[in-house]
């Protein structure tokens, strides 16, 4: 056989130059090696990213890279193959995937993008580790699908649009590919600017002749394409916030509808209710009630005017499906918690409701403040 | 109002502010007797005592699932507790002994897992049968709106058939909080069959919460005739349908692929090092997991061959060099096991009639088997020989010999003589047997215990061509 696969090199033609050229690079490895191991072992456990956590980061990552790169990649090939280039068309379609390089770049340490997808990955984790919990009446549908079949249409249809949005995304884990990345608008952007980038390297690289100026402008298209279809009012946490604001519970009703969305495990809808009771922002109710602290949760509940059982339900139900919070702490310092009250827990929470530009001003100051002295 | 199984009797109980059991009944009082407590005394069923004191002090009323020890056995309990007067009202259902071992992952989770990699599309109810999750691609896919599906009562999306027995096989699964699988049902106002699978959704407290379900397209099958892959009891086994090969070929081979590839990353410490007696766990994870992939190509190819309309292709081959490949192929493996191949010099040549690919695994079978049960340092002969108007390979082993009396067993469906030996699905041989017969010849075996084993599989000869070679 001609093309052996395995190793074209010729044991011989390493020279000794080269050999000490590779022992010294090994020797500046080593110490990043060290680096790296070094911060490893310092890092303090609780920071730690658990493995579940971590694990399903990566999947998510390379789920919405992937479904980026595909929309991305096959739609420019065919305007490359319309346009006469099939040779550049066919070196895109067999480029190497994307994530490699983007992950090797550093540009997907973005602090928003991470944010945002381990916000997603823990919430998702948290919501299927919730209890399962049955109603007292068989026959009475789970709160979702009683607003489902609501007279008013603006909620039914707010309703069904939960509905919709989550089965959309956890529809095809099979392929690794999301029907859409459900990012923010503007992280869905970044993103497909970097895939395109990423996609152009590399057909560039293995192809050194190719007409660069056709592929850009067939990759920016594509990559304009792509935005042109995203609505990031689609997202599932978009859908949960109209909702929450097309039913506008009542303080009367509010709890409850919290504590059946936690007993439907519905995470998302249980944050969007809070969110749009407090007034705040999604990412932010989200932020609010992920924290394992949970001390954020509980001032923001009783600024509602939440009674005891329903804080007393809801800390149940999140220390049950998240180990790292502390149920019995949190049973020691409920009637702490109870005996808050509202006017003083609002006060408390004021700085949140600023504008969030402004308090991630404030925040970063404050990290940065604390450095340069 | 309350749905707990009435085959689970529940036990009333009740604990006063400092924790004492003031009332049990039957079963509950005789638990607490049997841990050491007494009524009036501290309830003595710590995971019990503990949810009690939960409840009160959380002041809302609390369902777990709790495992409880119970002399030498573990029982799985349901307990509701409910702050009450001042003390703590409990009602314990369930009274399972345990199972031995169970998945780390919960179980709606794995079932989802499990339908996933077989059925064409998935949904999920409440515990009022209304669909709060479908595959969202299924509606276009089959010709439904999915969208307008989710929220409305299951019945809405499925027409659901009666089963010979005139039962509703998901009503049944309901009431019992059982699994169900083989539902038949149409896609309303599609005109086309499907069959369900579902488990159920337990609360903490043991009450049903819903269904967790996958839908399988029966294409083509007409409604009027449910019983196409149910053959009466009398008639004889006409093997698996026709979809069971593919199906799991499909539903094992990608979660049983990644199995492996994982163990054998974790068993080579690329993601850096481990200790190295989980390495050598990992190796052996990945090792069956190998074994479990061969089981499955097996059972594909059983399900080939055991078809009526089997064939083989009538072609010219040369059986020599069908045993220098297959001798070939197992070259990496003979040398891990530091076994010696005697391969059929290239010069020579047997000419016969039979089907290359088939004659090829016949082969490989044969002298994997016999790399299997060699001693390190041992040899495996492969000769060439005509008989008349056969042609034959001999394999021959220098392993521990199969004695007389098992030497049938071996060629039997799942036949093994020493079912405690590691590898082999038990249809390697049968298989190769069926094939040699298949194309006209035949496979059989000569040993006795401390001898090896001589394996001779013979094809129709056929006269050379002009001028080729044939030696032995």
């Amino acid at each position: 056989m001609s093309d052996n696969p395995v190793d074209m090199r010729d044991g011989a033609a390493v020279g000794a130059k080269k050999l000490l050229a590779r022992a010294a690079a090994a020797d500046v490895r080593a110490l990043h090696m060290l680096e790296i191991a070094v911060d490893d072992f310092f890092l303090p456990e609780e920071s730690r990213l658990d493995e579940r956590t971590r694990s399903a980061l990566a999947v998510l990552l390379r789920g919405l890279v992937d479904t980026v790169e595909a929309e991305i990649r096959e739609p420019a090939a065919r305007l490359l193959n319309a346009r006469g280039e099939p040779a550049l068309a066919l070196a895109l379609t067999e480029a190497d995937p994307v994530l490699a390089r983007l992950s090797r770049s550093g540009l997907l340490r973005d602090p928003e993008l991470m944010a945002e997808l381990m916000a997603r990955v823990r919430q998702e984790l948290l919501g299927n580790a919730l209890p399962m919990h049955a109603p007292d009446d068989p026959e009475r549908p789970s709160l979702i699908n009683r607003f489902v079949q609501h007279p008013d249409r603006v909620v039914a249809a707010a309703a069904m649009a939960v509905l919709i949005a989550e089965s959309r995304r956890r529809a095809s884990p099979e392929s690794g590919q999301y029907a859409q990345t459900e990012l923010p608008a503007e992280l869905h952007h970044r993103l497909v600017w970097w895939v395109a980038a990423a996609l152009r390297e590399s057909v560039l690289e293995a192809a050194e002749n190719a007409p660069a100026d056709m592929l850009d402008r067939a990759l920016s298209e594509a990559a304009q394409r792509s935005l042109a279809a995203y609505d990031e009012g689609e997202r599932l946490e978009a859908a949960g916030m109209r909702f929450a604001a097309a039913i506008d519970a009542q303080p009367s009703e509010l709890g409850h509808l919290l504590v059946e969305s936690l007993e439907d495990r519905r995470i998302v809808l249980f944050t969007a209710l809070l969110g749009h009771a407090l007034g705040v922002t999604y990412a932010l109710a989200r932020d609010i009630v992920l924290d394992p602290a949970g001390d954020r949760l509980w001032l923001a509940m009783r600024a509602l005017e939440l009674a005891r059982d329903i804080i007393a339900r809801t800390g149940y139900a999140l220390s049950e499906a998240d180990p790292r919070r502390d149920l019995e702490s949190f049973a020691d310092t409920l009637d702490a918690i109870a005996s808050i009250g509202a006017s003083e827990a609002r006060k408390a929470l004021a700085p949140m409701k600023l504008h969030p530009d402004y308090r991630a001003a404030v925040l970063a100051l404050g990290r940065d403040g604390g450095r340069a002295r | 109002m309350n749905a707990i199984d009435p085959a689970m009797p529940v036990a009333m109980g009740h604990v006063d502010s400092d924790g004492r059991l003031t009332e049990a009944e039957g079963r509950l009082a005789e638990l607490n007797l049997r841990a050491g407590g007494s009524l009036g005394a501290p309830l003595a069923v710590p995971q019990i005592a503990t949810l009690a004191r939960l409840a009160q002090r959380l002041g809302i009323s609390i369902s777990r699932n709790v495992i409880a020890a119970d002399g030498e056995d573990d029982l799985e309990l349901w307990v509701r507790a409910d702050p009450k007067d001042g003390g703590v009202r409990l009602q314990v259902s369930g009274w399972r002994p345990r199972p031995v071992w169970r998945a780390a992952a919960s179980e709606p989770e794995r079932d989802g897992d499990f339908f996933r990699s077989a059925a064409d599309w998935l949904w999920e109810t409440d515990a009022s049968l209304r669909i709060t999750f479908l595959s969202i691609e299924a509606g276009a896919r089959y010709g439904f709106d999915s969208s307008a599906m989710l929220g409305q009562p299951l019945t809405r999306l499925f027409a659901l058939e009666e089963d010979e027995t005139g039962a509703l096989p998901i009503l049944s699964a309901v009431a019992a909080q059982a699994r169900f699988d083989g539902q038949k049902a149409e896609l309303r106002g599609t005109g086309r069959m499907v069959r369900l699978d579902a488990t159920p959704r337990t609360d903490p407290g043991g009450r049903f919460a819903g269904f967790v379900g996958g839908a399988h397209m029966l294409d083509g099958a007409p409604v009027a005739a449910p019983k196409v892959d149910a053959p009466l009891p009398s008639a004889p086994f006409a093997g698996f349908p026709d979809s069971f090969g593919q199906r799991l070929d499909r539903a094992l081979r990608g979660p049983l692929g990644k199995i492996i590839a994982n163990a054998d990353s974790i068993s080579a410490q690329t993601e850096g090092p481990i200790k190295p007696d989980y390495a050598g766990y990992a190796t052996d994870i990945a090792s069956a997991g190998r074994h479990l992939l061969g089981l499955v190509d097996d059972l594909v190819n059983l399900q080939t061959i055991e078809r009526d309309d089997f064939h083989t292709r009538v072609e010219p081959i040369d059986l020599a060099e069908v045993a220098r490949q297959a001798a070939g192929l197992l070259a990496v493996r003979a040398a891990q096991a530091e076994v010696r191949i005697d391969r059929p010099p290239t010069d020579e040549s047997l000419p016969c009639t039979g089907e290359f690919r088939r004659a090829l695994q016949v082969l490989v079978n044969l002298i994997g088997n016999a790399v299997r049960y060699s001693p390190p340092g041992a040899m495996v002969w492969i000769r060439l020989e005509r008989e008349g108007d056969r042609a034959c390979v001999i394999v021959a082993d220098q392993g521990k010999g199969i004695a007389a009396e098992d030497q049938d067993k071996i060629f039997e469906k799942f036949g093994r003589v020493d079912p405690s030996e590691p590898g082999g699905s038990g249809l390697g041989l049968y298989i190769a047997r069926r094939l040699a017969r298949a194309m006209g010849g035949d496979l059989t075996v000569d040993s006795a215990p401390g001898m090896g084993a001589r394996f001779v599989f013979t094809l129709p000869w056929r006269d050379p061509m002009p001028g080729a070679a044939f030696g032995a």
